[in-house]
């Protein structure tokens, strides 16, 4: 099927690409848009490592048509940071050491979003249980659910 | 790493019966997208090629969760995370939350749908175990017809259904709980990602001491999900002690026709059937009478 000219809402910016209906919005956005902070790795559904949020809902950008994706906002890990400031879930992740290689991070860092806009108070087995779709293979899961604890309770207490 | 997707004609209709019509056109050559969890995945596998796509997503009024005095409705593009975050599935049909609860990872969850998982048809639903246990019934339109018949017909073995090419299955349809009715769904599994090793869901009725309805299904351990209906006739009539408990458990073992495979050999699914129905049928009791 040809190319078809589509309009993208990534991270509050607008796109308009040619695109061929057999694309997945992990490879529009970072082989198409160059937005290369989305990582792609089992390509299945199974390892989170490309989670975006598409109109606030989690997606799994490697099982997504991009096609479906379009006028809809994306958000992406590079939209959560405003100006040069990181979004408070990413300098918790910073503090608590809960980054090693940092391939997981993007994924992780996107599902404690939607889990903490859904939930502003989890605790520890409701926070495992939302990252339960997103696999770290370097660190033990501890620190990455320490920093999504203490970042919860930053937000409550109302620091940015 | 899975493989990028084939190149496929996309179709995005805008109403069930346009899709039904460009179903009928290609028939086998074309699918229903969804929520894409089982279908990309498959298609990136080559597990399955197709020259059409035929997405329902941009169908307006699919996505809902409704309840009346007659029951509840859910549509073709009905999440199983919103089943699992409804309040009032959580309250009347705790078997269908329970079951949407233990399901994969979140992403999975808000991206598949109830009746995607349900036209997979996998042995190892364990939405369609759930389903079985309220005694479901599915809606299905075709280009030229529409049906509704109960899960129970709806499949037929293995990734099988009554699914013509041409037809959508648009709606589930639970009849409301009767009073006094609880229910319980319970598994064993390796990691919440993977799927049941043996699944089972049960929903009992209980006035004055009495079990009046019971129903009992089983996954994983056939074809296709079944009704363990030798162990539900024991329960029924009964004032379900402790010993007509586990008669209907050992019961539900001989009812239940499992394989071995990579995940369970045939004894130990056996065995485990026999825990679970147990366990279930206690839970549900417990529910029935709170």
């Amino acid at each position: 099927m040809a190319e078809q000219m589509v309009k993208f809402m990534v991270n509050g910016r607008s796109y308009e690409i040619p695109i061929e209906p057999h694309m997945t919005l992990v490879e529009v956005l970072r082989d198409k848009l160059d937005i290369t902070g989305t990582k792609l790795s089992c390509g299945a559904g199974e390892c989170g490592a490309c989670t975006v949020l598409i109109d606030g809902k989690l997606a799994l950008s490697c099982l997504t048509l991009a096609m479906t994706a379009r006028e809809k906002n994306i958000l992406t890990i590079e939209g959560l940071a405003e100006g040069g400031n990181l979004h408070p879930i990413q300098k918790a992740f910073i503090e608590h050491g809960a980054i090693q290689c940092g391939f997981c991070t993007p994924g992780m860092i996107l599902a404690t979003k939607a889990l903490l806009d859904e939930n502003p108070n989890p605790n520890r087995e409701e926070v495992k249980e939302a990252l339960a779709g997103n696999l770290c293979r370097c660190t033990g899961y501890v620190k990455i659910v320490d920093a999504v604890l203490a970042v919860a309770e930053e937000i409550r207490k109302g620091g940015s | 790493m899975t493989r990028p997707l084939k190149p496929f004609d996309y179709f995005e209709p805008t109403t069930i019966e346009e899709a039904a019509q460009i179903l009928s056109k290609y028939s086998t050559k074309a699918k229903v997208l969804a929520g894409g969890v089982d279908l990309v995945a498959r298609m990136r596998r080559r597990q399955i090629q197709l020259q059409y796509v035929v997405s329902i997503l941009s169908i307006p009024g699919q996505d809902y969760i409704q309840s009346d005095k007659t029951g509840l409705r859910f549509g073709a593009l009905t999440t199983i995370r919103s089943i699992e975050r409804s309040p009032i599935v959580k309250k009347d049909y705790a078997v269908l939350h329970e079951a949407a609860s233990q399901i994969a990872s979140v992403q999975v969850k808000a991206m598949g749908t109830a009746v995607g998982n349900l036209c997979v048809a996998t042995p190892a639903s364990d939405i369609a175990s759930a389903l079985y246990a309220l005694g479901a019934s599915l809606r299905i339109i075709g280009p030229a017809s529409e049906r509704t018949i109960p899960i129970e017909e709806f499949f037929v073995g293995v990734n099988k259904t009554v699914l013509k090419p041409d037809e959508i299955v648009t709606e589930v349809i639970l009849p409301s709980p009767a009073p006094q009715t609880g229910g319980a769904f319970f598994k064993l599994v390796r990691t919440v990602a993977d799927i049941a090793k043996v699944n089972a869901a049960v929903n009992l009725t209980v006035t004055d001491n009495t079990c009046r309805q019971a129903r009992i299904a089983l996954g994983s351990v056939a074809p296709t999900v079944i009704r363990a209906t030798q162990a539900e006739e024991a329960l029924k009539g009964s004032t379900l002690e402790p010993k007509v408990v586990e008669k209907a458990a050992q019961l539900a073992v001989q009812e239940a026709k499992p394989i071995a495979d990579l995940r369970s050999t045939v004894e130990y699914r056996r065995g485990m059937v026999r825990v679970l129905v147990r366990r279930a049928v206690e839970k549900a009791l417990t529910r029935a009478r709170a």
